[in-house]
Parts: C-alpha cells; structure tokens; sequence
C-alpha cells in the first residue's frame, strides 16, 4: 500500500477565462493532517472539490488509493463544506441517521455512531432539536458531523473553523486531531486562519492564484522561509511607507521588507540587533518611527511573504 | 431502501415547515373560492335576474273584440311572472322604472339588464295579429284596420362586457321570440274557433338536463379546474425545493453517498403525491361547501385522489425538468409559475377551448390540448367529481394520464440527473 492515500497530476480547472487551479501537483499521505493555505480565492474549494469528485477538471486527474477518483467507490471521503450545509427542518438526530442510510451504515451500527459523534461534539442534549434551532457554532459542529457518520478514510474540512468562537474552536481542533491520532484519518483541512494551519497540519501547501507556491511542515515553512525575527512598525507619515521600504531592501541579511496594514514589516536575522541601522535608514527618507515592536517569525509572515497583502474579493 | 429515508426526510421538512406547508394548500384554496363566489351562487343554481322594465307603451284595440289592450303592460306582467322550470325561483327581478332611473342602475349594476318596450308596440302586436287573421280568413268576411306603424323595436339595453348582462339578454331574446309566437297561436286559434284552446303560456320552453346536472352552474364545470391548478401548481414548489437543495448544497452533500438518482426522484415523488391527494380532498371539500354538487360518493373520491396523484407526478416531473436548468430556487418558481399557470388555462381548466383534433385513435378524436396529461386528468375529474363516473368511464382518460406522466418523469429523472446529479463541469 502507497504512502500517499491522494495524488494529484497536473490538476487544471477552468471557468471561463478565469483558471482557478493551474497545474496543480500534490501527494498527501495516508493518515496526515494536510493544511491547505491560501487567501481567499486561491482556489483551495475548486481544488478540494476536484479531489472529492464533486466538480470535473478540466485537464489532470486525481488518484485515491490507486484509483482514479470518479472510480472510487462512495463512502471513501467525507466532506465538511465552508458553507453550513444542514436540513434545517431535521433534528440532529435525524439528519445523522439519514446521512447514514445514505451511506448503508448498518442500523445497529449507526445509532452507535450517532451517538458517538453527538457525544464527541457536545451535541447530546441537542439530539432531538432541529437544527434550524442551534446556535451558530452547533450548526459548524454538526456540519462536520454530517462529514464523519460513515467514517470516511479521508476527511475533507473546508474552512471548518469560519465563525466560530474560541470555545468552539477548540472543541472542533480537539476532534481533529484525534481523528488523525486515534482513529487514523486523512485529514484535508483548508484554511487561511494561520493559527490553525500551524497547530493542526503536519504538513501545509500554500497556494495562490490556483498554483502550488510551497509545501512543508509549519516548522520548515518557518524555518525556511520566515528564519529571523519580524520588526513591526509604524512611521509618523504612512505615506512614506513605500520609500522607506525601498531604502531597507538594501540592507545586509534582510529577508524581506512587506507594508501590512500601514505598517512596514521587517524580517531580518538578528532584529534586535539591527534596530539601530533599521532606524537610521528609516529617516534617512524623512520620517521617525512612530510605533515599533520586535517579534517571532510567524506562519502568517510566511503567507504574506508569499501571497502578497493585496484584497482579493 | 435509501429512497424511504428520502421521502421520510422530505416529510417531515413538509410538516416541520408549517409557513410552507400553509402556502401550498391554501393558495390554489383561495382561488377555489373566489371561483365558487363568482361563479356558484353559494348552493343556489338557479338565481332571479334582475331587470329593469321601461315601458313606454300606449296600448291599441284589439281585433275582433275592438278592446283596448296594452301588450307592454302584459310583457312585463309575464316577465315577472316567469319561473324556472320545476321550481319556485322566478327568472326575473322586474323592476318597472324611468329610462334615466334604469340606465343609472345598470351603470351601478344593480340590474342585469333593461329593456325598453316603444311606444308602438301595442300597435305593433296588433298589427301582427291582424296580418294573421287576414291570411287565416277568406278574403271580405273581416274587416281589420291596420295601423299605421306596423313595427315596433325592443331594445335590449347593458353592458356588454358583464356576464349577468350577457345571461340575461339571452333569455330575454328566447323569451321575446317565444311571445311572439304564441300570441300568433292564440288568434289563430280564436279566428279557427277551436274548443278548448289552450290558455296562453307563454313560457313553455323544454330544457333537458343530463341526469344529476339539473341544478349545476359554471362552478360545477370549474371546480375540477381548479383542482387541476392546485395540482400543477406543485411545478412551482417541486421545481424551487429542488433547486433549493441543489443550492443550499444539500445535494452535493447527498451526491458524495451511495444514493442513486432514482432513490431520490422517486423518495421525493411520494411526500408530494400525498400532497397531490391531501388538496384533491381538501379542494373537493371546500367546494361542497361553497355548492360544488359531488356526485357519486366516496368511489368517485378515492377515483379523484388516484387521477390527482397521477396528475401530481406530472407536476412533480415536470418541476424536476425545471429545477434541472434553474440557476436558484426564485428563478425555478418564476419559471414553475410561467410553465404552470399558461398550461393550466391550455388544458381547459378555466374554459372550454375550440376543437384541435391532431389525430383519430380508435375512432376517438384526439386533440393537440391532450398531450399534455393534466387535460387527461381534469377530464376523469370532471367525468368522475360533476357527472359521478366510475372507473369504466375514465379509464381511458387515465391511461392517457399515466401513459403521458410517464414519458415526463422519464425525461424529469434524465434532465435532472445528468444536470444536478453528476460532478460539476
């Protein structure tokens, strides 16, 4: 049995003139939390729904354990779209159960997984409401439930995290990891919340514009492209901010120089000891440093690095 | 079984969904009634006219007897005395007014219609007479004056565009043509001298009923259309659940397990069949109530439901075939609502349509209108609701029914399944 439970070649998806996924590569391997990163429009939903056999590609093919995707038979994958998708006029219960049936999940074997699931995501006491009646984060929760009734060997989580508070939160990463530790589960994640894609993929694939920018463990990722310490920091005139980024790409072992948000973000080796010359070269343009802060190389300084800071919705 | 747990599914989403499930029934119930009072006399059948009666004649002396009559006086006299037949219900409300006075109560509608009787009309009526006796006796053996003016003109007066108008000054016309002739009857048999004439009666007219029909009104014919709305109304919310489900995601989620096309077509076909069923009896009831005359009993009910359900699955076909191409459910239903409503007034549930006979099969004539199976179904409707038919004398219509729903599920299940059951292009 291969390593790799998905294999992606060449992935290519159309919509008119617009490509939103472009020659993608990508293997994942069997029993891994895979992170998908990317800002919004990346292409990660077209790509992930492509793996799962939901949306056609136009060029390229997806391989799952060996077979071409379209030849897998159902059950394999679970999915848990971004959008919560849940018939409001069933209860939990209900909806469960018919996901079930759906599947053939054997009855006797199905009520126990049921009531698994509604014990694992604190759903019990809400067994028999319907679930147009549950607050926001009980619908995210049962939206994954719905993924997971016929234990899937791959479980795709699209966004899973979107609205939710940080009790939610942390009820859904508990769960994620241990479908991965405990019950062995592929786990495609995609995401552009940084934290969660560093606490729970063992590996991540950054991606933009429908292409393949990076793939890693968050600690390479970071190691690698983000090594150093990130200085934050604020000038009295923002509108200065782009001669100033240009006097500081000039510097000796800066990596990267990026404006977020009217502040300019400097990664270097050693910031700390290089925030004198920083200084300096900032009023070399004519304003003073208004604000600044010193700080660890995060994923999401990775990701801007990468992705750039422009909107793009 | 996976399409028992999609039509359970589907059920208890009609139940749960009371705002839904009030819309569905209570809609086409409200056309039901606004045909029933238009259209039904609430439970009368046979209702008085009203009509304004302006009598401007003189009178004339009578031939033979040189009496002096006035034929406007007794016209009237008639009128209000005229009856249905069988019954105490009279035809006419005659009020006898101005010219002014009948004219502003028409505007109001207050009277179906006005008639004017002229003048002359008296004068006229003799000279009729006397026409008739002279061609009856030999030329010198009587002597009759002819007046001057020979002719006179009824006028019928009202608003064209008014039904009541409309029924009214039709009987009015049979009435006129029938005084006419008896009154020739009468003095030719004066002239003749014939022993026990009849006493005039002037309205004898012969209306012959098909049997149970004979208190019916236009409510009687209409009621199974509006049943037939009812049922093809359910285009309109078949084709918007679907493409809500198809919208909402739902069906991608159903789309990734092991359920077929058909587990789902058919799972959803038998909540809305019920539905179907649910407004045959509903809609019959209420129209009972508001003077439908049901014949035939529970038999032609459990009939009814059975040509309802298979209308119903006609409309659920045809809603799948619209939610196959609509892009969200308020674009299915303007579309559900574009296809139904047209195709309601096309199978004649409103009004009968002029003969188009496209084909002969087995010696039957079969029109263009008969492709479509609601035609099918609103005929066994009417054969077995308002005439009391059994199953032999709709058989035909059903197999038509069956035969013409099948061919749309077929392409229903083919549309919608190569459309919304595949993976996305």
């Amino acid at each position: 049995m291969s390593d790799f439970i998905i294999k992606a070649q060449e992935l290519t998806k159309n919509f008119g003139d617009l490509r939103a996924v472009d020659h993608l590569n990508l293997n994942i391997k069997r029993g891994e939390v895979f992170g998908f990163l990317g800002p919004n429009g990346a292409g990660k939903t077209t790509a992930i729904s492509m793996m799962v056999g939901l949306l056609r590609p136009t060029s390229g093919k997806v391989f799952i354990d060996g077979k071409e995707v379209q030849e897998v038979e159902k059950g394999n994958i679970g999915i848990c779209p971004q959008e919560l998708v849940l018939w409001d006029f069933l209860t939990c219960k209900e909806s469960l159960n018919l996901m079930g049936n759906m599947y053939e999940v054997p009855d006797d074997e199905l009520k126990k997984r049921v009531d698994q699931l509604l014990e694992d995501l604190f759903l019990t006491e809400k067994a028999n409401t319907v679930v147009g009646k549950l607050s926001g984060g009980m619908k995210r929760r049962m939206n994954l439930a719905m993924a997971l009734v016929h234990e899937p060997e791959i479980v795709v989580l699209d966004e899973p995290s979107e609205g939710l508070d940080p009790q939610s939160r942390r009820v859904l990463w508990n769960y994620i990891h241990r479908l991965r530790d405990r019950e062995g589960k592929t786990v495609i994640l995609t995401t552009h919340l940084m934290e969660e894609a560093d606490r729970l993929s063992d590996r991540i694939a950054i991606i933009d514009h429908g292409k393949l920018l990076l793939l890693d463990t968050p600690k390479n990722l970071k190691k690698e492209i983000g090594e150093g310490d990130v200085v934050d920091m604020k000038l009295s005139d923002p509108n200065k901010n782009q001669e100033a980024i240009t006097a500081l790409q000039g510097m000796e072992q800066v990596y990267s120089v990026v404006e977020v948000e009217d502040r300019i973000n400097v990664r270097a080796l050693d910031a700390v000891g290089k925030l004198p010359s920083i200084m300096e070269k900032v009023e070399t343009v004519g304003v003073r440093i208004a604000d600044l802060s010193v700080r660890q190389n995060t994923l999401e300084d990775v990701f801007i690095d990468l992705t750039g800071t422009g909107l793009r919705e | 079984m996976k399409f028992i747990s999609i039509a359970k599914k589907d059920v208890k989403e009609l139940i749960r969904d009371r705002r839904g499930l009030i819309m569905i029934l209570i809609f086409p119930l409200f056309f039901m009634l606004v045909f029933g009072f238009a259209f039904g006399g609430i439970g009368q059948s046979n209702q008085p006219h009203n009509l304004a009666v302006v009598n401007y004649d003189k009178g004339s002396t009578m031939p033979l007897t040189n009496k002096q009559v006035n034929f406007g006086t007794n016209l009237t006299n008639i009128l209000g005395d005229s009856k249905y037949e069988n019954t105490d219900v009279h035809i006419f409300n005659v009020t006898q007014t101005t010219e002014t006075d009948a004219d502003a109560k028409l505007k109001k509608r207050e009277v179906d219609a006005e008639l004017i009787i002229p003048e002359n009309f008296s004068q006229s009526v003799v000279a009729l007479l006397n026409n008739t006796i002279q061609q009856q006796t030999a030329p010198g053996t009587a002597t009759v004056t002819t007046p001057p003016n020979a002719t006179s003109t009824l006028i019928i007066r009202g608003d064209t565009g008014y039904i009541g108008f409309g029924v009214s000054q039709g009987i009015l016309v049979g009435v006129l043509a029938q005084y006419q002739d008896k009154l020739v009857t009468e003095i030719q048999n004066q002239v003749k001298g014939t022993p026990g004439a009849q006493p005039t009666k002037y309205l004898q007219s012969k209306v012959e009923a098909i049997p149970g029909t004979e208190t019916f009104t236009s409510f009687d014919f209409l009621a199974p259309g509006m049943m037939v709305f009812a049922i093809l109304l359910l285009t309109t919310t078949v084709a918007a659940a679907l493409t809500r489900e198809v919208e909402k995601g739902t069906l991608a989620r159903l789309k990734l397990t092991k359920m077929r096309s058909l587990d789902l077509l058919f799972g959803g076909m038998l909540p809305w069949s019920l539905i179907a069923a649910a407004q045959i009896i509903i809609l019959l009831l209420v129209a009972i109530l508001i003077g439908f005359h049901w014949q035939g009993g529970l038999n032609t009910l459990l009939l009814a439901i059975l040509v309802g359900v298979i209308g119903g699955v006609a409309s659920i076909s045809l809603g799948m075939i619209i939610a196959a191409f609509a892009r969200n459910d308020r674009q299915a239903a303007n579309l559900g609502t574009i296809i139904s409503v047209p195709t309601t007034f096309v199978v004649g549930a409103f009004f009968t349509l002029p003969q188009v006979v496209i084909a002969n099969i087995n010696g039957q004539p079969f029109q263009i209108y008969e492709l479509l199976p609601w035609t099918h179904v609103l005929n066994a409707l009417r054969t077995t609701l308002t005439f009391g038919g059994g199953w032999n004398d709709i058989a035909y219509q059903v197999g038509w029914a069956l035969l013409l729903t099948l061919i749309l599920f077929i392409i229903g299940v083919v549309l919608f399944s190569r459309n919304r059951l595949r993976a996305e292009n």
